[in-house]
């Protein structure tokens, strides 16, 4: 007899308030006299670091787009603005933004405004990213620094790679930042939130360790919808909350024997690459489920802070700590991300994971990990 | 003048048979470096050939086994020539970080076809012109410097690389003059004819291609510059390929002329000079952060790429600009719309053609080109 597989998701829902409090915050940050930054890639940190800067993490507003369906209506406006379908959607739906904001078109959900930055930082890992910051300050005039972070191609190269982008951040960003917030760049209040966001993702990472079970309490879907935490309340004490509270569903699923999947759990444990679906992560589950399959695992995913123990809070230079996890700390982002590196993360993630089948999502409005990791085929 | 040409046109025609056969008879070592950035004098130096990759001659078969269709014609096309072992002539091969795909192809290669030699530079973008990126850009020219020493078996000196940049600096300033006499002499050569020209400078020594210009110009100069009559066109963008020659044909056909272009088989390759100076490898670097023509996949916020071209224009006093965009190229594809609307402030007549490898319908481009052609001035 065939199967009925259905799925089970995980109680995610203490992740809309907490999202919905980031973006409100930032709205309304401009009139308690913050000033504004956009920023893309893991430069971020710097600016988020910045008591009178709000942040605004790029990464994150498509899928609070997707997820307010209003990626559509911002994407329309940023091609009336003439831009072209073929670049990346996370550009289009801020230059897209930015068109409706200083054009005063209208916007049907104002839950997706955004306040005009003062400053734009774009962390160069993906070189798009930092396309969108000239083409905002060509339109807006609006200061932008850009740092070129180098996907490393082999482990010798990440010691020079590291000084590289230390010695950017200190020559550029942080006084750039610095001339922004008209205040010297606080150290100690870059620690102060370091320390809470690394318990944090210790404890996310306690969470991921629930992925190893067969069959799994959760799927990488649910993770996906939970990502937002880690950068939307970094260092607060509202998400070390929803993680310890998300841990302990995940114990209370295992000690009863509740997988993820309905009845007996997945029949085929899938590696996603790419970056997630945010808009059809529904449309896709609804396609695998069938089968009993389900994504467990993918580089994406893993991207945001992976490895928390590796960061040395208490470090003298704490700019340059955070350069550190990048490039020669021992889990390096750097060359995992690349794609060198990238293959030996796969592989590793497919053992640890134990996984049956692997799904590419390459799709052409987001640029970043779209080859296929495939050798000697001919 | 047609014998010249013909000496031009050999390398473009079927560059693998002609570098192979220049290797085959020289015994000397061949390094395919990937457009745009990599000094070439480097390599020179080093008594080794450097050759452009360049869009190869037929459709992308293996390759899409590797790199989805979306991504741009070089990186598809250098990646299915190499799986093809269509470049296997190539003793080495050098890469860069200039772009999000730009930097996948080394691994591809690797994976698969790896040349004796490899080789890839993390050049950074030139955006704040800051120390730390001229320090570790010029860090990277050291670093090719001496694994090509290491490959070659021979120093690089101070004295051969100035020898190298020199020889270079003549061809760029003789590429320089023929275009001079381009925008001074409209119609003077075919599109077709100064494209094959540039791109025979990428894949040839640069000692012949040298005497070849020497020999075209005065050979030029003899017969009298002749000029067509057409509306002057301004080619731009078309970033890391050579665009189709009949669409080059098609513009011609329809009644413009081509006066100048930023196009990289074009003025882009050999816009700038390195300096010769004590510190060849530091005035490599300078040169890799001189910041026109604007190279949207180097980075610009300083410089503008739209009001570079309308200055150009308006010097050249020419008509319009054809706007060549290589497809999927994102340096370009985000910098497009801006160039747009700074053209249409300027009351410049532009027009947008997408170029890609294989999938071109000429048919539409014509119709496109015609009704720039009406807006700029009806036949
Ligand atoms: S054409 Fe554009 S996308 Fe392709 S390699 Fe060149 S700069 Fe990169």
């Amino acid at each position: 007899m065939n199967t009925q597989y259905k799925i089970n998701k995980l109680d995610t829902s203490g992740v809309g308030p907490l999202v919905d409090r980031h973006w409100r915050e930032l709205r309304e940050a401009k009139e308690k006299g913050m000033k504004i930054a956009w920023c893309a890639g893991p430069m971020f940190v710097y600016a988020y670091a910045t008591p009178n800067i709000a942040s605004h993490f790029m990464a994150g507003y498509a899928a609070y787009c997707g997820g307010r369906g209003m990626a559509d209506e911002v994407l329309e406006a940023a091609e009336r603005y003439g831009e072209l379908r073929d670049t990346c959607s996370y550009h289009r739906l801020h230059t897209g933004m930015a068109a409706m904001i200083m054009n005063d078109w209208p916007v049907s959900n104002p839950q997706v405004l955004l306040p005009m930055p003062d400053l734009l930082i774009g962390g160069r890992f993906c070189t798009e990213m930092s396309h969108y910051m000239e083409a905002i300050h060509r339109r807006f005039g609006i200061k932008a620094v850009t740092i070129e972070i180098p996907s490393a191609r082999s482990r010798e190269d990440l010691p020079r790679l590291e000084k590289f982008l230390t010695d950017q951040v200190k020559e550029t960003l942080i006084p750039a930042i610095e001339e922004v917030s008209g205040s010297k760049f606080d150290e100690e209040n870059m620690r102060s939130i370091l320390r809470p966001w690394k318990e944090t993702c210790i404890i996310r990472n306690k969470c991921w360790e629930f992925f190893k079970l067969k069959p799994s309490p959760w799927t990488l879907w649910d993770y996906g919808v939970s990502i937002a935490p880690v950068f939307y309340a970094m260092g607060k004490p509202e998400s070390l909350e929803y993680y310890n509270n998300l841990l302990k569903q995940l114990e209370e699923r295992t000690e009863k024997n509740i997988p993820a999947v309905h009845p007996d759990g997945e029949k085929y444990r899938l590696y996603w690459d790419g970056w997630l679906p945010w808009s059809f992560l529904g449309k896709f589950i609804r396609m695998m489920i069938p089968y009993g399959a389900i994504p467990i695992a993918g580089r994406y995913p893993w991207e945001f802070f992976p490895h928390p123990e590796d960061i040395n809070t208490e470090a003298d230079d704490i700019i340059h700590e955070w350069i550190r996890l990048i490039y020669t700390s021992p889990n390096t982002l750097s060359y995992h991300d690349g794609p060198w590196g990238g293959q030996e993360h796969i592989e590793d993630l497919i053992q640890t994971y134990s996984i049956d089948g692997m799904l590419f999502f390459s799709s052409n409005s987001k640029y970043r990990k779209k080859i296929r990791h495939t050798r000697d085929c001919h | 003048m047609e014998e010249i040409m013909k000496q031009f046109v050999e390398y473009p025609s079927d560059p693998y048979t002609s570098i192979a056969k220049w290797k085959e008879n020289t015994k000397k070592k061949v390094i395919g470096i990937f457009p745009m950035w990599i000094p070439e004098e480097i390599i020179h130096a080093a008594g080794m050939l450097p050759v452009v990759m360049w869009r190869s001659n037929e459709a992308i078969t293996w390759g899409y086994a590797h790199v989805p269709p979306y991504n741009c014609a070089i990186n598809k096309s250098v990646v299915d020539d190499a799986v093809k072992g269509k470049l296997k002539f190539m003793d080495g091969m050098v890469f860069l970080r200039q772009c999000l795909q730009s930097q996948e192809v080394p691994f591809i290669v690797e994976n698969n076809r790896p040349p004796a030699f490899e080789e890839y530079l993390y050049l950074p973008p030139i955006y704040h012109g800051d120390k730390a990126s001229k320090d570790f850009t010029r860090d990277e020219f050291k670093r090719l410097r001496k694994r090509l020493e290491e490959f070659g078996g021979e120093k690089i000196t101070d004295e051969k690389l100035n020898e190298s940049i020199k020889l270079y600096n003549k061809n760029r300033s003789l590429l320089r003059k023929l275009y001079d006499l381009r925008k001074e002499n409209p119609g003077i050569l075919r599109g077709r004819d100064v494209l094959r020209i540039v791109w025979s400078s990428m894949l040839m020594p640069k000692e012949e291609h040298n005497k070849l210009l020497e020999s075209l110009l005065s050979e030029m100069e003899k017969n009298g510059y002749k000029t067509a009559k057409g509306k002057k066109v301004f080619l731009s963008g078309c970033l890391c390929i050579h665009p189709q020659l009949e669409l080059l044909d098609m513009i011609e056909d329809l009644g413009m002329l081509v006066v100048d272009d930023d196009i990289y088989v074009g003025y882009r390759y050999f816009a700038n000079d390195a300096e010769i100076t004590d510190d060849p490898i530091g005035a490599l670097m300078e040169r890799h952060f001189i910041k026109t023509p604007v190279d949207p996949a180097r980075g610009e916020v300083e410089v503008n790429w739209g009001k570079e071209l309308i200055g150009k224009v308006k010097k050249l006093n020419a008509d319009g600009i054809i706007t060549l965009l290589t497809k999927y190229c994102p340096p370009h594809l985000c910098y497009y719309p801006d160039i747009k609307v700074e053209l249409a402030n300027a009351g410049i007549p532009e027009v947008l053609i997408e170029v890609e490898h294989e999938v071109i319908s000429l048919e539409s481009i014509k119709t496109r080109l015609q009704s720039f052609r009406e807006m700029i001035g009806g036949r």
